[in-house]
């Protein structure tokens, strides 16, 4: 007969597996604590930074952005969250007219976060950053001009 | 002075038995009926204890409290939803039950009036513990011996036979 | 030792003096009374947060933090949300039972609390078999429990109710045979003699692997006659929404819910007494200037201390495992604590005859 299927022997391996179960509980109770207490924490805590919160372009310090106005990602976005207008300008040296961005608009709040219009840019000008506290009063706040 | 108190104390304690005896047999729930003689049981514990005699008052919560779960349950899964309120009594039954009642307080009302209580050999202090535990398990006149085994033995055929009935065949 | 019964002697004669013996006692009883309620609900409020800070650092969480320092008033401002919550009547149930449940749940467990012995001379009820009575009021809790499922008027509240009292009258018996074990090791049922007894060592100690073993299922048992995790089948929220308390509001919600948490401290409490030696401080025979240092601590601190302590390992115990089915708690009872129980009281009488006890 096995000794871990008589009475004793379960006896004593179940009091073994439950003195197991105790002790991983045990190691948790005096781990530091997991808890972010998010108001009071703003400096301290880590948002990753592939955390997708908004969608920005980059721009330089002329207010130049890498857009080329394809409207490759308004066509990709599920939910329409992105419009863009755009405005034909002639080159003056060339004399060849071309598509510029006039105003690049972006719905925050129809956003899902879900990356395609990012990654459909052939010119990587927008971006997600990890500026999550975008909390206004008024839906109309939530559509934002990216370009200047 | 120790008396008074006594005496209010014993008219609480018999008024709410009373109250509830009266309650209990006249309610015509029987979830309701179960529950107020458990507070019965209670008044008796509760007299038990003013006598000082703290055994049997624990006994007596003990023991009937017990009874009275075992009556909710067997009131609540056993009985049938038709005779839970129990509204139809014929007449007959009804004579029958206020003579059954009668003949008890008589007996109940002979017995006080003809027994001369011995006031004397009551003590305040209570029972010690071991005169309880060996007068149960003596084997001298007026101890419970038998008693204790014969009910233990009755019990015993009770376990055997709820197991008997539980079994899987 | 510093002896309570100096000051209430002191009360008791102030209170003599000024009017009739018989007032004085009517005024010394709800003055008890008073003391012993107020002392009840300001432990249930220490424990339940207790209980909300203890089950979040097993969890690695930090617990309620925002109302009040570290949350100190969360506890208040859910009983005071409680208080001013509607008590609601459901349709086609038995009102006066309906009603009668959570004080009768309630006044078992005050009766209970009211023989823990809280320091030298701080006890309510003093009886020469107080051992027997513990186990005779906490054993009529059931009652309320069972009425509570039964006049809700729900399957669900009477399936909880069928299984705490299956589960509340089976472990019975498992608390029974522990308290036994000990009240045969000292030969009293008193419990300010029980603690007396601990002067020299504590009955853990003195009774060593019978009294351990004891202390173990009095555990196991007493966790589950609480109702609580891994016995809390009775409530099981995944099964039954809330068990029978399901259709409670209110106060009368709050009446069970601080019950449950005021048996889990009085199952403490009595295991503090009987087996970690009640308020006696440690003391081990020969180390005398050690004695004395534990002597200057209160005894109300030790009582607490080691209630405390247990309450911990309880809680402990209840955020580890997982809940147990109908089937497994009965047949836990019933081939493994009861059968072990038994035979540890034979081996602790063995032992009393014998004279192997400390």
């Amino acid at each position: 007969m096995d000794f871990k299927k008589t009475y004793i022997g379960r006896v004593i391996y179940s009091l073994v597996s439950l003195t197991t179960g105790l002790k991983t509980t045990l190691i948790e109770f005096f781990t530091p604590k997991v808890t972010e207490q998010y108001p009071e924490n703003r400096k301290t805590q880590h948002i990753s930074e592939r955390h997708r919160a908004m969608l920005y372009m980059s721009l330089d310090e002329n207010g130049n952005n890498k857009c080329i106005a394809c409207g490759l990602c308004a066509n990709t976005c599920p939910n329409g969250t992105i419009t863009i207008k755009t405005k034909m300008v002639t080159d003056e040296e060339t004399g060849k007219s071309k598509k510029v961005l006039e105003e690049y608009t972006y719905d925050l709040g129809c956003c899902m976060f879900c990356q395609l219009c990012v990654n459909v840019c052939p010119k990587d000008a927008i971006a997600f950053n990890n500026k999550y506290e975008n909390a206004v009063f008024d839906r109309s706040k939530l559509v934002i001009k990216l370009n200047k | 002075m120790e008396m008074s108190t006594n005496l209010l104390i014993f008219s609480g304690l018999a008024l709410l038995m009373a109250a509830a005896a009266i309650a209990a047999v006249t309610t015509s729930r029987i979830m309701r009926a179960v529950t107020y003689l458990l507070f019965v049981l209670f008044g008796t514990a509760g007299l038990y204890f003013m006598l000082h005699y703290t055994f049997l008052g624990a006994v007596q919560i003990i023991v009937y409290a017990g009874g009275i779960v075992v009556l909710f349950i067997f009131a609540a899964l056993l009985i049938g939803k038709g005779i839970i309120d129990v509204t139809h009594t014929s007449k007959l039954r009804y004579l029958a039950g206020v003579l059954a009642s009668m003949s008890g307080l008589a007996i109940a009302l002979y017995l006080i009036v003809n027994t001369t209580f011995i006031t004397d050999k009551f003590t305040t202090d209570g029972v010690p513990m071991t005169v309880v535990g060996s007068a149960l398990m003596g084997t001298a006149k007026h101890n419970y011996v038998l008693t204790f085994e014969v009910l233990s033995i009755l019990l015993l055929a009770c376990m055997v036979g709820a197991i008997m009935i539980a079994r899987k065949k | 030792m510093f002896d309570f019964s100096t000051i209430t002697t002191a009360i008791d004669q102030f209170l003599r003096d000024i009017m009739p013996s018989q007032a004085a006692l009517l005024v010394e009883c709800v003055l008890v009374a008073l003391c012993a309620v107020l002392a009840y609900v300001m432990f249930a409020i220490v424990m339940i947060f207790m209980e909300r800070k203890v089950c979040a650092a097993f969890q690695c969480r930090l617990g309620p933090m925002r109302v009040g320092p570290w949350g100190l008033l969360q506890v208040f401002a859910d009983v005071f949300k409680m208080l001013i919550k509607e008590i609601i009547s459901i349709n086609n149930s038995d009102k006066v039972l309906y009603n009668l449940a959570p004080y009768l749940v309630v006044m078992s467990s005050v009766l209970t609390f009211c023989c823990l012995p809280f320091g030298e001379g701080l006890l309510v009820l003093d009886f020469n078999i107080g051992i027997f009575f513990i186990m005779a009021a906490s054993s009529f809790g059931v009652l309320g429990i069972l009425l509570a499922g039964w006049s809700s008027n729900n399957k669900f509240s009477m399936i909880g109710a069928v299984r705490s009292g299956a589960q509340m009258i089976s472990y019975e018996l498992s608390i029974g045979i522990c308290l036994l074990t000990i009240v045969v090791m000292s030969g009293t049922m008193q419990i300010s003699e029980l603690v007396e007894a601990q002067r020299d060592g504590w009955f853990i100690f003195k009774g060593h692997l019978p009294a351990v073993i004891a202390f173990i299922i009095y555990l196991i048992a007493g966790n589950a006659e609480t109702n609580r995790a891994p016995f809390d089948l009775p409530e099981a929220e995944s099964e039954l929404t809330a068990g029978f308390h399901t259709e409670y509001s209110g106060m009368h919600f709050g009446f069970f819910y601080v019950a449950e948490f005021m048996n889990l401290f009085i199952v403490a409490g009595i295991a503090s007494t009987l087996f970690l030696g009640g308020w006696m401080p440690l003391h081990i025979s020969g180390f005398d200037s050690f004695n004395t240092i534990m002597d200057y601590i209160p005894g109300v601190i030790w009582f607490l201390g080691k209630t405390f302590f247990v309450i911990w390992v309880l809680m402990w115990i209840r955020w580890t495992f997982p809940r147990l089915r109908i089937d497994q708690v009965v047949s836990l009872e019933w081939k493994y604590l009861v059968p072990i129980g038994l035979l540890n009281l034979l081996i602790m009488t063995l032992c009393v005859v014998m004279g192997w006890i400390f």
